[in-house]
């Protein structure tokens, strides 16, 4: 995959989630970019169970496993500052055969619905974030697909995304400072997500007059 | 009639059971070549296949009696493999005219920073081992005849040293759930390497 920007943008004053998702969206269609289709992006948390924190000594620890439509067969298992495992979809089965050690916060299920655009050698992912049935935040994805290498397009990345993003364009990924010149891989995507829907959660909740 | 092969099964609502089904049998070092010639022979037409694996045996260890077990097993001899994360269950306590043992199995695809993700899962490596030998195919049923290396000092896979002076044999076909003429077919094809080895269905926990 080439080198990819996550990065949340905050809802427009006086207008709702969807409103601002379809600003995004139309600045993108003026732009010259094609619809193609939609994505999704989930998460789910994990944590250890009691018996094995008192049994191990350790203390309990936060496992996110993560789904994204543009890998369907896979699945990714993440540790906060921790390693990103990237499997086969059947590490959902072996999550089930750990039930006893690791329990499934279904409460934090967190995840991003919307629609893919392409523009030239650029893909954009704009996404309204849910967590349960409510909507918590957009989240925009730019990937230059034919970069491999974070650091030799991050200028071009950032002057792309300041065309339909403006004031809200992010500043540089913390996951690229790790890569200096490795090549980018879907995990470091999924770290980005990860840390988006973190900050999302701990966020105050969007006031329902906002969500219409 | 055979079970279709496992990859045309219809994947349903996201899950399928698979199970292993499962006969071992080991021979003497000296009698491998002769096990080899009939295995040729009987399996399907290809090229004479062998392999090098380093498997590593993790437990997580909690409250309950017994601890999860997870092998996490890479070739050592082909680059740009996979990882292979492997969850087995308990034997089931099928009728004993099964003829083979019969068990949940998961089996994950993993990157190859499989070790340190378990690690951070609260994972300890209970055991690892080298395994060398020849694996042939016939139809869905998977032929593997190995030999188990000691590793002397953890995590230097250089220097092992043979378990013993056998090589272990092993019929396993993986299928979905259900399928009891696997056993069947199994049991048909141990058969026909009799007398040079004999294949039987060998309960783990009676060895414990």
């Amino acid at each position: 995959m080439g080198v990819t920007c996550v990065a949340q943008v905050p809802v427009a004053e006086g207008k709702s989630v969807q409103q601002t998702v379809e600003l995004l969206t139309r600045k993108l269609e003026l732009l010259g970019a094609e619809k193609q289709g939609t994505f999704c992006v989930d998460c789910e948390t994990y944590h250890t169970a009691a018996s094995t924190i008192s049994s191990q000594g350790q203390t309990g620890k936060l496992m996110y496993v993560m789904h994204n439509s543009e890998y369907p067969l896979s699945c990714f298992g993440l540790f906060e500052n921790g390693p990103c495992l990237i499997a086969d979809a059947n590490f959902d089965i072996l999550m089930v055969k750990l039930k006893g050690f690791f329990q499934n916060a279904k409460a934090n299920k967190i995840e991003s619905r919307g629609t893919r655009y392409q523009y030239c050698d650029f893909l954009v992912k704009v996404g309204t974030v849910t967590m349960g049935p409510s909507a918590r935040g957009i989240s925009v994805e730019v990937e230059y697909c034919p970069c491999v290498v974070a650091n030799d397009c991050w200028n071009l990345l950032m002057e792309f995304m300041q065309s339909f993003m403006g004031n809200h364009t992010p500043g540089i990924p913390s996951v690229f400072g790790t890569k200096h010149d490795s090549t980018y891989s879907p995990g470091d995507t999924m770290v980005q997500y990860m840390e988006l829907f973190n900050k999302i959660r701990k966020q105050q909740q969007v006031p329902v007059a906002g969500i219409r | 009639m055979e079970a279709p092969p496992v990859t045309m099964m219809p994947i349903t609502g996201g899950t399928i059971n698979m199970m292993e089904y499962l006969l071992q049998g080991s021979i003497l070092d000296q009698s491998l070549e002769s096990l080899l010639h009939r295995l040729r022979g009987l399996c399907d037409n290809m090229e004479p296949e062998t392999f090098l694996d380093h498997e590593m045996v993790f437990l997580l260890k909690g409250q309950q009696a017994s601890p999860f077990v997870l092998r996490a097993r890479r070739a050592m001899d082909k680059s740009g493999m996979p990882w292979h994360l492997r969850y087995l269950g308990q034997p089931e306590i099928g009728d004993k005219n099964r003829h083979a043992l019969v068990r949940n199995c998961v089996d994950i695809a993993t990157s190859d920073n499989l070790t340190d993700f378990l690690v951070e899962m609260g994972f300890r490596v209970d055991h690892e081992f080298m395994a060398k030998g020849h694996v042939f195919r016939k139809g869905i049923m998977k032929i593997m005849v190995y030999k188990i290396f000691r590793i002397l000092m953890p995590g230097n896979t250089e220097s092992t040293e043979p378990l013993s002076l056998s090589y272990l044999v092993e019929l396993n076909v993986v299928a979905p759930a259900g399928q009891d003429i696997v056993s069947d077919d199994m049991r048909n094809f141990a058969e026909q390497l009799k007398p040079l080895v004999h294949l039987e269905k060998i309960d783990p926990k009676r060895l414990m």
